[in-house]
């Protein structure tokens, strides 16, 4: 890994963001908005009813919260929602090949968004308040825990995302799958008790998106003690399987061309 | 005139169409959609048959047919529209003798048309076979719905023009429009019906055009609301089509100004 | 002589294209069921280029050019032959090989929209591990030589495109590759700014020993810049040597137009050169006015002396001009008729 690149793109970014200061503050609170608005349909459910299946509101107030960390540190380092589109279509991977990099390592620092650390804050912030409702009694073995879960969860979203994008080496669709993928993670936020079977094993093992929410979240909520230290094993079998697709994706754009 | 907006309607069918991988990952975000909200309410209503206003039957029903109106009144003009006018070929539509604003708004029926006909129509047949989907089979029901759907989308299409417009004052827009997606897909009962909101809550809502686009007319086919007649859906939608009309000429005009100024 | 800067080998590039099918029931049926075809774009060319060479590389639109030139630069695999550039297999160790090419693309930018040039440049530094010292040098040389002063700290948006063309060619250059790979580089460009980044080239060339490949459709670029040219058509080399052979070859020699004080006689004038391999024609353009006459010589060897010498006892002659043949003339002709 070459740290001083990282920094030299870093410093890329600070100097284009500072070009549109108003726009960074913007985005800050249009994304916390964004949380709000989420939350506010958990609010609303339980206005309705006290408890969903044992679940009370600030259980899934801390399922939200833990949820936002590994997501938001994953999307500082993976900002390629447009990559069909940008790279293939417009034809700039073909740049990003005749530079001595990795060529995953070039397009995470060109594309690095590291205001999406403030939903790292606000998921801790949410969480932090939750936990003193529920009352939960912090441990040591929580902060190994947290630590380790994150990371796994990032693993997992990168692991899944790499492989999606992967994808548009091969075909024409440009905007197809992702959003159905994104729409699927938030589905993960919730007990996976609540679904059927078919959805379940889909967000535990084909896209394993409770291990980044529900699943973890319930070790801190002393629910389930097991799940979360599968969060890192199961992130780095999915990223190898995402970096031997993107191997073969390569191969293929540049056996094909545009 | 009306031939080159039918030919824009028709082009961005075909477009649609080439995406085959659009295509069926469509069909399957809108069975995951409606699967998803589905068992989240089923676990919401837990041993309660009725909660509002609504029996959990209703609200599979109502869940179903705002997603498949979804699918018709949603696309991306407002990101297409901040794409072109960044990269200025919005200066090149403007040479053409057509007005802009419609020109998108053909092309966004487009894309609705071929979504609703691909995939919602499947999607739905799909649906009633999963879950337990009671749809009316009142054909003039269904008439007035497709009516009220087409007016969904106008105001879905007008709301997105207004915050594609946000771009000759913002440089970065993608946070706004995000956020207004979720912000309609809450506000518009698509996630929650507006009936279940807490009073203060609802009462605001009431006064927004966002229920316009999916609670009134969901809610109408789904049979739920018995007091609200097909007429007084119409009125409230076309009272927010013309309400709309005034902010969104003014911003395109106003906007125009500063594509002259900046030079695109 | 040292190792060829490029070395192919029958190196040949097949793509897989779809056919869509036209109009809205083909779309449907393109839906299920898609038509492809597999198309030649480059079809067993051999190329060997020396060091220190320019090279145009020449073709109308679709020949073929950029597949070649994304083959030699790595970007692409080919599907078969074999590929030397700079001693490495381009697609294999594209990491450690790129690190010793630079390569410009008219129609893209590598620099970064918002953010001044030099912005740009400090990255690319990093990119490319240049030393502090060693970028402060080449910075300076290319500032001076591109006249880049003044355009430094100004965001890329804000240049014209001749500015822009010349921060791209310097961006290319910061880390003193080896070959430079120039693909349309003076597309679009005013004719001040198309001589500006000639003569540029040209010194790099000299100076350097940079080779250098280019794609172009100004056939004046390959006039000033290239000793070689390679004409390629329909994925096949058609042409490949120096300009002037292409030139002798296929340009039907020099010829000298005559413009006589009065009228003369065409017969009599044919008779004059009678025996010298020279062709007398009237010029297209002039077909009226019977003073004007054409003498293509198909005979390198015989003087033009020669020729005018015999001429002037006919006649008195008004003017003469001597013709060269142009260079865009010809390669239209060969793109017409093929060789």
């Amino acid at each position: 890994m070459r740290f001083d690149l990282f920094f030299e793109y870093f410093r890329i970014y600070i100097q284009t963001r500072m070009m549109y200061r108003i726009d960074f503050w913007v985005e800050i609170v249009t994304d916390m908005m964004f949380q709000m608005v989420n939350l506010a349909v958990i609010v609303v459910a339980y206005k309705l009813t006290p408890t969903i299946l044992g679940w009370s509101q600030a259980e899934l107030f801390f399922v939200y919260g833990f949820f936002m960390v590994p997501y938001s540190f994953f999307t500082t380092f993976f900002n390629l929602w447009n990559f069909a589109d940008r790279y293939i279509v417009k034809g700039e991977f073909d740049r990003v090949l005749t530079r001595p990099m990795n060529s995953i390592v070039q397009l995470s620092f060109e594309n690095l968004d590291p205001s999406s650390l403030a939903g790292a804050v606000t998921g801790v912030v949410i969480m932090y308040f939750s936990a003193q409702t529920i009352g939960i009694q912090w441990q040591l073995l929580d902060l190994v825990a947290f630590f380790v879960s994150v990371v796994g969860g990032i693993l997992i979203y990168a692991g899944i995302y790499l492989f999606m994008i992967s994808l548009s080496f091969f075909t024409d669709a440009q905007t197809g799958i992702m959003p159905l993928i994104w729409n699927i993670q938030n589905y993960g936020k919730f007990p996976m008790d609540i679904y059927n079977k078919m959805i379940r094993v889909l967000l535990t093992w084909v896209v394993p998106f409770a291990f980044v929410g529900v699943y973890p979240a319930a070790f801190f909520l002393r629910r389930d003690g097991l799940s979360l230290w599968l969060t890192p094993v199961i992130g780095l079998i999915i990223l190898s399987i995402a970096l031997v697709i993107w191997r073969f994706g390569e191969r293929s754009y540049r056996g094909a061309g545009s | 005139m009306w031939g080159a907006y039918g030919e824009l309607i028709r082009l961005r069918f075909l477009i649609m169409l080439t995406y085959r991988v659009n295509y069926y990952s469509g069909i399957v975000i809108y069975a995951i959609n409606i699967g998803a909200n589905y068992f989240l309410w089923k676990a919401i209503y837990g041993s309660n048959t009725q909660l509002a206003d609504m029996t959990i039957a209703q609200m599979t029903t109502y869940l179903a047919i705002a997603w498949m109106a979804r699918s018709f009144y949603f696309n991306n003009l407002d990101r297409e529209m901040s794409t072109e006018i960044r990269d200025g070929s919005l200066a090149i539509q403007m040479v053409r003798p057509y007005n802009y604003l419609m020109v998108k708004m053909m092309q966004g029926f487009g894309e609705g048309l071929s979504r609703f006909v691909l995939f919602s129509v499947p999607g739905m047949i799909v649906a009633s076979l999963l879950f337990p989907v009671q749809l009316t089979k009142d054909p003039l029901h269904w008439v007035f719905f497709l009516g009220m759907v087409f007016l969904s989308f106008l105001l879905n299409s007008m709301i997105n023009l207004i915050a594609g417009l946000m771009t000759f004052y913002l440089e970065q827009i993608e946070g706004l429009l995000r956020l207004k997606r979720v912000i309609v897909d809450l506000f518009s009962g698509l996630l929650v019906p507006l009936s279940f909101f807490p009073g203060a809550a609802k009462s605001v809502l009431e006064w927004l055009p966002f229920q316009a686009i999916t609670y009134l007319p969901a809610s109408y086919l789904a049979g739920k609301t018995i007091n609200v007649s097909a007429g007084h859906v119409f009125l409230v939608q076309l009272l927010w089509v013309t309400g709309l009309m005034v902010p969104l000429v003014w911003i395109w005009h106003s906007a125009r100004q500063r594509l002259f100024v900046q030079g695109g | 002589m040292s190792k060829p800067a490029i070395r192919v080998e029958q190196l040949k590039k097949e793509f897989r294209v779809t056919k869509p099918r036209e109009g809205l029931r083909g779309a449907v049926i393109d839906l299920f069921n898609r038509r492809e075809q597999s198309v030649v774009a480059v079809h067993d060319i051999d190329l060997l280029i020396p060091q220190g060479e320019i090279c145009g590389y020449i073709g109308e639109n679709g020949a073929g050019k950029s597949t070649t030139i994304k083959m030699l630069c790595g970007i692409l695999v080919p599907t078969s032959g074999t590929i030397e550039v700079n001693g490495y297999v381009p697609f294999k160790d594209r990491e450690k090989f790129v690190q010793e090419i630079g390569v410009v693309f008219g129609q893209r930018s590598q620099l970064w929209w918002d953010l001044g040039v030099i912005e740009s440049f400090r990255l690319l530094r990093k990119v490319y591990r240049v030393g502090e010292n060693d970028f402060q040098k080449r910075l300076n040389e290319l500032v001076d030589r591109l006249a880049l002063g003044d355009l430094l700290n100004r965001p890329v948006r804000k240049l014209s495109l001749g500015q822009r063309m010349r921060c791209e060619l310097a961006a290319s250059l910061l880390h003193q590759p080896k070959i430079l790979f120039l693909d349309e580089p003076t597309i679009g460009l005013d004719i001040l700014v198309k001589s500006s980044i000639r003569s540029f080239l040209m010194e790099m060339n000299r100076e350097h020993g940079t080779t250098i490949m280019l794609t172009t459709h100004d056939l004046q670029d390959i006039e000033a810049l290239c000793s070689r040219v390679v004409m390629l058509d329909e994925g096949k080399i058609i042409y490949d040597g120096s300009l002037d052979q292409l030139k002798e070859q296929f340009g039907g020699g020099r010829s000298v137009q005559v413009q006589f004080e009065h009228n003369t006689l065409v017969e009599n004038v044919f008779e004059s050169t009678s025996g010298l391999s020279a062709t007398w024609s009237k010029p297209e353009a002039q077909l009226d006015d019977g003073k004007t006459l054409r003498v293509t010589l198909d005979d390198v060897n015989v003087p033009i002396s020669e020729i005018l010498e015999r001429v002037v006892k006919l006649a008195g002659i008004r003017d003469i001009a001597i013709l060269e043949p142009n260079t865009e003339d010809i390669v239209r002709e060969i793109y017409r008729k093929g060789v």
